[in-house]
């Protein structure tokens, strides 16, 4: 079997291969870092591409925070997921606004909720990104106060917080 | 039977045909993953089987790896190592998903871009698509013969064929 050979093969091949992804990487505008986020209890994960919608500034951990926030009914709940998945079940008094269907809703949204309305995104939890990416959607259209629930609708179905689902 | 199986096998055109084939699919599947390397880490990270510092690298080199043994097949540059490449790539692959069949895993974040990236195959259709691919490549791995349309000719896995393009 002529290793030898082989291996310096697969050494020039592996090498242009690995030059050609960083180069390229490095120069991509959907470039990600080396290294990620990847750990949920930091937060919701992102590979920490140049054009992350992931911002941890905006994100509340605590869901007792939440909590007490719609209790007070200081924000409203936006809902980011599918608008399936809100019929099936979702924060009881959210609003949905699938990230898929922006277009077609914003313009209604800012009819009912002016721009200074605190605003609460939340979608699937920490491993989704949708939330953050409802919210700076949000932020384009003129709102200036949003945060993101990071553990989204299955934490809070889970604390027995109140939720409700729309009949099919 | 035995002898019109041998007879297949040593086929130079359907060694060409298979080699084109996986060559196109590699580089096609590279498509996304290089497009979108972000969707493709969390895909990787959905395994939950590789360390976090790992992900981003393995999302970043993987899919050019894909790309350029892919490529390197279709040329006929170093088949025997293009493939060698492809086959430990598949190896990964089926053990990834297999382990996380067997711990009834699959990941779904509810997240919008893994339906809008194409990332909808369930884990036994990747797993026998694989396992297809990964058969396929034996063939290309270990044909001796003299292979047709190849820029850079190095033999089989078991021995080298000198240049006669």
């Amino acid at each position: 079997m002529p290793i030898n050979d082989i291996a310096k093969e697969l050494t020039l091949l592996l090498l242009i291969a690995v030059i050609s992804a960083f180069t390229v990487n490095f120069f991509s505008s959907n470039g990600i870092a080396l290294i990620g986020e990847w750990d949920t209890a930091q937060g919701v994960i992102t590979a920490k591409a140049k054009n992350t919608v992931v911002n941890h500034e905006l994100e509340i951990q605590e869901k007792r925070i939440v909590k007490n926030i719609y209790d007070r009914k200081e924000a409203i709940f936006v809902d980011a997921r599918t608008h399936e998945d809100y019929k099936d079940g979702h924060i009881k008094g959210s609003i949905s606004l699938p990230i898929n269907q922006f277009e077609g809703r914003i313009g209604k949204f800012k009819i009912d909720y002016p721009t200074a309305t605190y605003i609460i995104t939340y979608c699937s939890g920490r491993e989704c990104d949708d939330s953050h990416e409802l919210a700076q959607l949000l932020f384009e259209e003129g709102y200036t106060t949003i945060s993101v629930f990071v553990d989204g609708y299955p934490a809070w179905e889970w604390e027995g917080y109140p939720v409700e689902s729309v009949k099919h | 039977m035995y002898s019109s199986i041998q007879k297949l096998i040593k086929n130079s055109w359907i060694e060409l045909a298979v080699r084109w084939f996986l060559g196109v699919t590699f580089i096609s599947v590279s498509y996304h993953k290089i497009i979108e390397p972000a969707h493709f880490a969390k895909i990787i990270y959905g395994y939950y089987l590789f360390p976090d510092f790992s992900i981003n690298l393995i999302a970043i080199v993987l899919p050019f790896l894909e790309f350029f043994t892919g490529l390197a097949l279709i040329l006929g540059i170093y088949p025997r190592s293009a493939i060698l490449s492809i086959l430990c790539m598949l190896s990964a692959f089926i053990i990834a998903i297999s382990i996380n069949l067997l711990r009834g895993m699959e990941f779904d974040c509810g997240c919008f871009s893994f339906g809008e990236a194409g990332y909808t195959y369930s884990a036994w259709q990747l797993l026998i698509r694989d396992i297809f691919y990964f058969v396929l490549g034996f063939h290309v791995l270990f044909f001796d013969q003299y292979r047709r349309l190849c820029l850079r000719q190095s033999g089989s896995f078991l021995k080298n064929i000198s240049c006669q393009n």
